[in-house]
């Protein structure tokens, strides 16, 4: 890696290394429980997120409030990361991100199937991504799915999803296929290989993901097959080819092969939730972004730990504070954080 | 007979033009190493200001440190100027 390539990160690295030092300490989740959801509310209020809370308190009010700040300031940190950012850095970032307009694709895709009403779905639209909240707002209106798809031509999901037939699962999947296949190509035509390998192992880790609940489910293997994503790191056609005919019981014995068994084998005896599989699969990525990140400071890799450190601070307070609603055990709550 | 052609107040003037190059590479080299350093640093320190003004005075320390190498070059071309 040569100066101008140092260089050239220098500026965003460093301004993302300020931005993470402003995240919540993991020292205050367990603080957060034992506070009742106005005290959260008030904490946050003070925090980062002081100017997401008032903006939206005239409109909403209580865990909507809560919700949906947490869901602005997500967009609006993911924005800035877009905004400050050049070259390569912005490239990167904004094919990473595209995982965010996939995300309100589907929101909006489900919405509409299921018949869910507008501000149903603007709840839970993150416009992260290269889809601006304005577009989206415009695009919910439409009454049918044929519809929204049709509005999406002209964007790059447009040849995925003219293919829809009904099957909405199926185009879930191929979505999904075509962000991992599109951000590997874009990892690739950069220097920096460890970039590439995070993706990999973080398909790696959706793939379990997926492997435990379907085989959770009692899936059929070529069910199962369909939904995973091809570009594995460590678990490749091959593996998951294997991993998918196996029974849950068998499937959880032959993960003990693989890297990632130190970060489950701690709850691979209690698995009656998968909560604490895809919690600790988690934190083994966020863990692992954090410390490859140190080998190259001046990359893309400290970009990288902060949008996922982030969306981790993200998920932990919602999970806290619909925890606290539903008057759920602090135990209970603790076990799905991401600490 | 060659000696005779030598003429030593053209070798001196020589000499200090030689000496005012030298003098100019070293400043000039210890310049562009200096700038290439802080190219780096100054840009990651408005990075970190940007987010935070409390990192004004670490980042202007950082950014002055490789100024240290613009430094040496002076002290060598003073060297050779007023030494040699």
């Amino acid at each position: 890696m040569g100066i101008s390539d140092g260089s050239k990160y220098a500026y965003i690295a460093a301004r993302v290394r300020a931005m993470k030092s402003k995240l919540i300490p993991k020292e205050m989740y367990p603080k957060f429980l034992n506070m009742e959801i106005p005290e959260i509310t008030r904490f946050i209020g003070e925090s980062e997120y002081k100017k997401n809370v008032d903006e939206i308190s005239k409109k909403y009010s209580g865990t909507d409030l809560f919700e949906h700040a947490l869901n602005e300031n997500l967009a609006l940190t993911y924005r800035k990361l877009l905004d400050v950012s050049q070259g390569e850095a912005n490239f990167l970032i904004t094919e990473y991100l595209r995982s965010w307009d996939i995300w309100n694709i589907k929101t909006i895709i489900r919405g509409k199937f299921s018949g869910a009403s507008e501000d149903e779905i603007l709840e839970d639209v993150v416009s992260a991504g290269q889809l601006r909240y304005r577009d989206i707002i415009e695009i919910v209106k439409i009454d049918t799915v044929e519809g929204v798809i049709a509005a999406f031509a002209g964007t790059p999901y447009y040849s995925v999803l003219k293919e829809y037939s009904g099957d909405l699962a199926d185009i879930e999947d191929k979505l999904d296929k075509m962000y991992y296949s599109n951000l590997l190509k874009a990892a690739s035509s950069t220097e920096n290989k460890l970039f590439l390998k995070y993706l990999m192992k973080e398909i790696d880790l959706k793939n379990l993901k997926l492997l435990f609940r379907m085989k959770r489910g009692g899936m059929e293997r070529e069910d199962i097959l369909k939904m995973l994503i091809p570009g594995g790191f460590e678990l490749k056609d091959a593996d998951l080819n294997r991993l998918s005919s196996l029974s849950f019981d068998e499937f959880v014995r032959a993960l003990e092969d693989y890297s990632y068994w130190k970060a489950i084998s701690d709850v691979s005896e209690e698995l009656s939730s998968l909560w604490n599989v895809e919690t600790r699969l988690d934190k083994y990525a966020q863990s692992y972004i954090t410390s490859i990140s140190y080998y190259y400071p001046l990359s893309i890799l400290p970009v990288l730990s902060y949008i996922i450190s982030k969306k981790i601070e993200i998920d932990n307070l919602r999970i806290i504070v619909r925890g606290k609603e539903t008057a759920l055990k602090e135990d209970i709550i603790k076990t799905h954080l991401v600490m | 007979m060659a000696a005779e052609l030598i003429d030593p107040v053209a070798v001196a003037a020589q000499a200090k033009g030689l000496i005012a190059i030298g003098a100019g590479i070293a400043v000039g080299l210890a310049g562009i190493g200096a700038g290439m350093g802080e190219q780096t640093i100054g840009a990651a320190a408005v990075g970190a200001m940007a987010e935070d003004e409390k990192f004004f005075g670490k980042g202007l320390l950082m950014t002055v440190i490789p100024e240290s190498i613009a430094i040496f070059g002076l002290v060598v071309a003073l060297i050779l100027l007023f030494v040699f």
